[in-house]
């Protein structure tokens, strides 16, 4: 059969999301790929520019709709240290909950769009089920569903409700629970093993070298975290190991990816576990909104030619904000406004990886990179 | 065990890598640098270099102290300062990755104790700044062949910001349509949103009492 | 012929015969008095088996509506019975025995209330029942559902026919009608009953097949001349998928056909009747066989392929739209019906009411109630397929296929061979009754042998059991020069 191009995109069930993934095939054997991506760009990075450091957090949730409370709390310690803020135990836990929470939310997402991908839909409903409770969570502390705006420079915007401990020790060991089932429905599953192992293979150093980090690292058996290599929060405090995979010799493939995520959501929910146990003045006291156990005073603008940037373990990866500030006469503006976008550069790389595999299994290596067009296009 | 990379650790590293740039002269600059937020001041490396040199240090950074991984490549342009108009900033970090050790097909282990961790292997920030003079066409030599992460950022850097990167090869638009107009590159400081220049937006916080300055001019 | 309440047939034919004699009998063309009669009964034996076919489709699509919902629910099936009884957060479903006509239902809740009370599973934590998340619908959660197949169809109906602007436009018009009309032909030789069916010859199976394999000719036809890619890639793969199901799923066939000694579906039927067995205890293996198989020919997860919808968006029907679509969607349930009908008339006896012997007042339940209860049963199987299981790739279900169907098909036929030639007590014409005991109990065993999982510490130990994938380290960056 001749070659010939595909154009899977930019509204085509594989790509989660707006983007083009053009292919080219002879017969069922994928030759060839090609990336287009830009199709939702909305200019974050300049939006940013006339926005004070308070407004801007509300942009950053809307980086990723799967993860909008990790990308905030990038930007947030980006923004800490341009303003050169130190922020109260309390809120460094309370920061901690919320993040892996949200990167819980995040991995079912991923799960619940990869059973799909892979021919599955029980899977994807059992794991959007249990996405509510993370969001139901999440919305307790942020006041919304989807975009939470939880985080302030200098603190977090509300204390734990109080039940909060309640409900969320419940949900997560519910949850724990629940993963097993996941296992049950896609670790059992001989097609599942098939349709996922042996294909998508990727090695720890040539995806380091590509940019590539994260979950996706850590599954090819490099045990990088950007949460112990270059630490942050709370996380020296609590009991958690990095969840990395052992994979074959010829590196990590989709099933691979498939297993650290789903374990790094155990460590997620232990983490917040043990968190909520070890939280200073306990999880279950309250304080206003505004009270310096939660929230630091932090300066609005930032001093002349200061800059910031913060490397942050977002759940697909390494992100990054680079905040130059603008001084006393650009107002509480930054002056330049940088993301690092994990997924904008590891699609390119997934796209790659592609090559010599068949079409169908275009849909199960995409998926397991676990991609994301809104932080990508920005 | 420890549970992260200790500050001192941190801190011993980057000392050790800003005595060994000292190698390079005047050209290159380093220094230790601290964050300044969050629970730990963690040290990082700053390194302020001439263009022309930056890449015999990438390859220096990349091949005598296992720096390997390029996490961002970014440009800012400040028309206000003739000198340096455009500046390039890249962040890189090593995180000590190797393909893990194998054995009977399997990868062995993949715990790291990271008290014992030393040397190259100790996991480091470095922000690289180079600058260069204003001027219609700025550009910097690429690293994208050393780390092919680089690649797509240097190709973001020039669709947004405008500098362009010597030697990258399939330089492209990727974030703005494939048919903008040469030289348009919208994070350059003449392109200017409406709050541009107000100190105090909330007095007109949507701007529509007031017009940008280029209006009439450009549509 | 065994008896059933419901001669159809018979009926017909009577009432068929009074109106030909009293019209064409009076008239001068009273010659052609039977031959009108005849044609009057097939004529209304076809609208009848063909319509309660369609009608009872719906009941199809509402299953699978209503099953996958159950399934897909984290207790699965259990919920809608459970909460009959036990209830959400301690509201007992409405209390609906309480509404029973003439109160016979009152003591049984009190009971039941009772028992809940101490022996109930509600949880006291709110916030643990809260997450539970469950959505009970009552009693009626049967209903709702059933009429939206009847507004999906009047959708379908009113959206426009449009066909591509580079669409060979013959083609694409007539692919439809080719998959549609032979699939509505396989239920010319389908019977519902002994007294029911629309025509009877004498190679009935043998036709059915063939109509049967007209459809992926069709579907070919629409992949190809829609113009589109993804079509074109789903109709190779349909076609490179049924050639490769077609050949075991004859040889299953003829190891029915040869277990049972007729090319007619009737005549096996009535051999399952006479000789005592269901064939599903002669043929364990075969029967499994003509399920998977049947599973990939009407493609349905997990042998989807041609319309994997992760990678080809809907396949080789991608280009149709409006009642074509709505046509060929209807033509794969009816031809997954067909399927569920087959299985029923091959491997559990058609019409044949369980212990019919033993149990006399069984018989007077009309048989089409058997073939349908037997069908829709067979049914659950691909749904529950459908939600448990994930798509295999091409070369995986190819080599499926071509590696295990067919030599496992090919053993099936020995085995009813050798069963029908010297196992077969031909003077009795029964079977003796140790024989379906042995071969079911020890196909069982066999099954639940091999379903033991692995050992987790030796798939630990291998590279990759499943891997399958022949190609080498896929080399990013290496393609480009």
């Amino acid at each position: 059969m001749a070659e010939m191009w595909i154009s899977m995109g930019p509204q085509h069930p594989m790509t989660h999301g707006l983007w083009t993934l053009k292919v080219k095939v002879d017969g069922e054997t994928v030759v060839d790929t090609e990336p287009d991506l830009g199709y939702i760009h909305r200019g974050v990075e300049k939006i940013c520019e006339a926005r004070d450091f308070t407004q801007i957090t509300t942009y950053c949730d809307r980086l990723c709709y799967a993860s909008a409370n990790t990308w905030s709390h990038a930007y947030i310690y980006a923004a800490e240290d341009l303003l050169e803020v130190e922020v109260p135990e309390r809120a460094e836990y309370i920061r901690m909950v919320a993040i892996e929470l949200q990167r819980i939310a995040s991995h079912l997402m991923w799960l619940g769009a990869y059973c799909p991908d892979v021919g599955n839909l029980t899977g994807m409903v059992w794991c959007l089920r249990e996405r509510e409770m993370m969001m139901d969570l999440l919305q307790e502390l942020g006041g919304s569903r989807m975009h939470y705006n939880f985080p302030r420079v200098g603190g977090v915007k509300r204390d734990l409700p109080i039940g909060f401990a309640l409900r969320c020790r419940a949900k997560l060991k519910l949850f724990l629970d629940r993963i097993q089932e996941y296992e049950a429905i896609l670790d059992e599953s001989t097609i599942f093993l098939v349709r996922t192992q042996g294909v998508g293979y990727a090695k720890a150093e040539e995806m380091i070298n590509h940019g590539v980090s994260g979950p996706n690292v850590r599954a090819a058996g490099h045990n990088y975290d950007v949460r112990w290599a270059h630490p942050y929060s709370v996380y020296d405090e609590l009991d958690w190991e990095p969840s990395v995979e052992r994979p074959s010799i010829k590196g990590s493939d989709c099933y691979d990816r498939y297993r650290v995520r789903v374990e790094e959501m155990r460590q997620s929910a232990l983490m917040i576990l043990d968190g909520l146990d070890k939280m200073p003045g306990g999880a279950d006291t309250y304080h206003e909104p505004g009270d310096p156990a939660i929230l630091a005073k932090a300066p609005a603008r930032a001093a002349e030619g200061q800059t910031g940037y913060h490397h942050f373990e977002d759940s697909r990866g390494e992100s990054m904000f680079y905040l130059a500030g603008g001084g006393e006469g650009r107002g509480k503006h930054p002056y330049r406004v940088s993301i690092r976008s994990p997924m904008f550069i590891t699609i390119p790389y997934a796209a790659k990886c592609m090559i010599g595999y068949k079409i169908a299994d275009i849909p199960a290596i995409m998926g397991s990179f676990d991609p994301c067009i809104g932080e990508t296009d920005r | 065990m420890a549970k992260e990379v200790s500050a001192k650790q941190a801190l011993s590293a980057a000392k050790e890598i800003v005595k060994d740039v000292s190698d390079f002269g005047d050209a290159v600059n380093a220094e230790v640098r601290h964050h300044t937020g969050g629970r730990r001041k963690n040290a990082y490396v700053y390194i302020e270099v001439v263009a022309s040199e930056w890449r015999e240090l990438a390859l220096w950074l990349k091949n005598s102290k296992g720096v390997d991984y390029c996490s961002m490549v970014t440009g800012i342009h400040w028309p206000e300062n003739a000198d340096a108009a455009w500046q390039v900033v890249v962040h890189l970090l090593r995180t000590g990755v190797t393909n893990p050790q194998i054995v009977k097909k399997r990868v062995h282990e993949t715990k790291v104790d990271i008290a014992a961790l030393s040397g190259n292997s100790v996991p480091m920030e470095f922000e690289i700044s180079m600058t260069v003079p204003d001027t219609r066409e700025p550009s910097v030599p690429s690293v994208a062949d050393i780390w092919v992460g680089a690649d797509w950022n240097e190709k973001e850097t020039w669709d947004l910001v405008g500098s362009d990167f010597a030697g990258h090869v399939g330089m492209r638009r990727v974030l703005l349509p494939h048919d903008s107009p040469t030289g348009y590159h919208p994070l350059q400081k003449q392109h200017k949103l409406r709050y541009h220049d107000f100190n105090e937006m909330y007095d007109d916080p949507q701007g529509f009492g007031r017009k940008p300055e280029d209006s009439g001019r450009v549509k | 012929m065994t008896d059933d309440i419901l001669d159809m047939r018979g009926w017909v034919r009577a009432a068929m015969d009074f109106v030909s004699e009293n019209t064409i009998g009076m008239s001068r063309h009273w010659e052609y008095t039977d031959s009108v009669a005849w044609f009057l009964t097939e004529f209304i034996m076809c609208v009848m088996v063909f319509g309660g076919i369609m009608t009872t489709l719906l009941v199809l699509l509402w299953m699978e509506r209503k099953l996958l919902g159950r399934f897909m629910d984290r207790r699965g099936a259990r919920t809608s019975l459970r909460s009959l009884w036990v209830g959400e957060n301690g509201v007992t479903a409405g209390e609906w025995w309480n509404q029973l006509p003439f109160g016979p239902g009152v003591p049984g809740g009190m009971v039941n209330k009772l028992l809940n009370e101490f022996a109930g599973n509600d949880h006291e934590l709110e916030a643990v029942s809260r997450v539970q998340n469950r959505s009970y619908h009552g009693v009626w959660w049967l209903l709702p559902g059933f009429f939206q197949n009847l507004a999906d169809g009047m959708k379908f109906l009113t959206k426009e026919h449009m066909v591509p602007e580079k669409a060979d436009r013959f083609v694409f018009e007539i692919a439809p009608f080719l998959i549609i009309a032979t699939t509505v032909m396989c239920f010319t030789f389908i019977p519902l009953g002994p007294h029911f069916y629309s025509n009877n010859s004498e190679m009935s199976i043998l036709f059915l097949m063939a109509v049967f394999s007209v459809a992926p000719l069709g579907v070919f036809f629409a992949g190809w001349s829609s113009n589109n890619k993804y079509t074109l890639l789903g109709g190779i793969r349909s076609a490179a998928q049924l050639t490769a199901y077609e050949i075991p799923l004859l040889v299953i066939v003829l190891s029915v056909v040869v277990l049972s000694g007729s090319f007619n579906v009737i005549e096996v039927i009535e051999f399952q009747a006479d000789s005592g067995v269901w064939n599903i205890f002669l043929l364990p293996m075969g029967s499994v066989l003509f399920l998977v198989v049947m599973v990939a020919e009407v493609e349905r997860i997990p042998f989807d392929m041609p319309e994997a919808e992760a990678e080809l968006v809907e396949g080789w029907w991608t280009e149709y739209g409006g009642m074509r679509w709505g046509l060929m969607f209807a033509s794969e349930y009816l031809r997954t019906y067909a399927a569920c009908l087959l299985f029923a008339h091959f491997f559990l006896g058609g019409w044949e009411a369980p212990f019919e012997d033993t149990l006399p007042l069984i018989g007077l339940v009309p048989h089409i109630l058997w073939v349908f209860l037997k069908a829709w049963f067979m049914f659950i199987f691909f749904v529950w397929f459908r939600a448990a299981l994930h798509r295999v790739r091409t070369d995986q279900i190819l080599e499926f296929g071509w590696r295990w169907l067919l030599p496992l098909s090919l053993v099936n036929l020995v085995m009813a061979t050798v069963l029908r030639l010297w196992v077969y007590d031909g003077v009795n014409e029964e079977w003796p009754i140790l024989v379906p005991i042995l071969i079911t109990s020890i196909s069982l065993a066999l099954f639940i042998l091999l379903s033991i999982d692995e050992d987790p510490e030796a798939l630990e130990a291998q590279t990759r059991p499943f891997s399958v994938q022949t190609v080498d380290v896929a080399s990013p960056g290496q393609h480009r020069k």
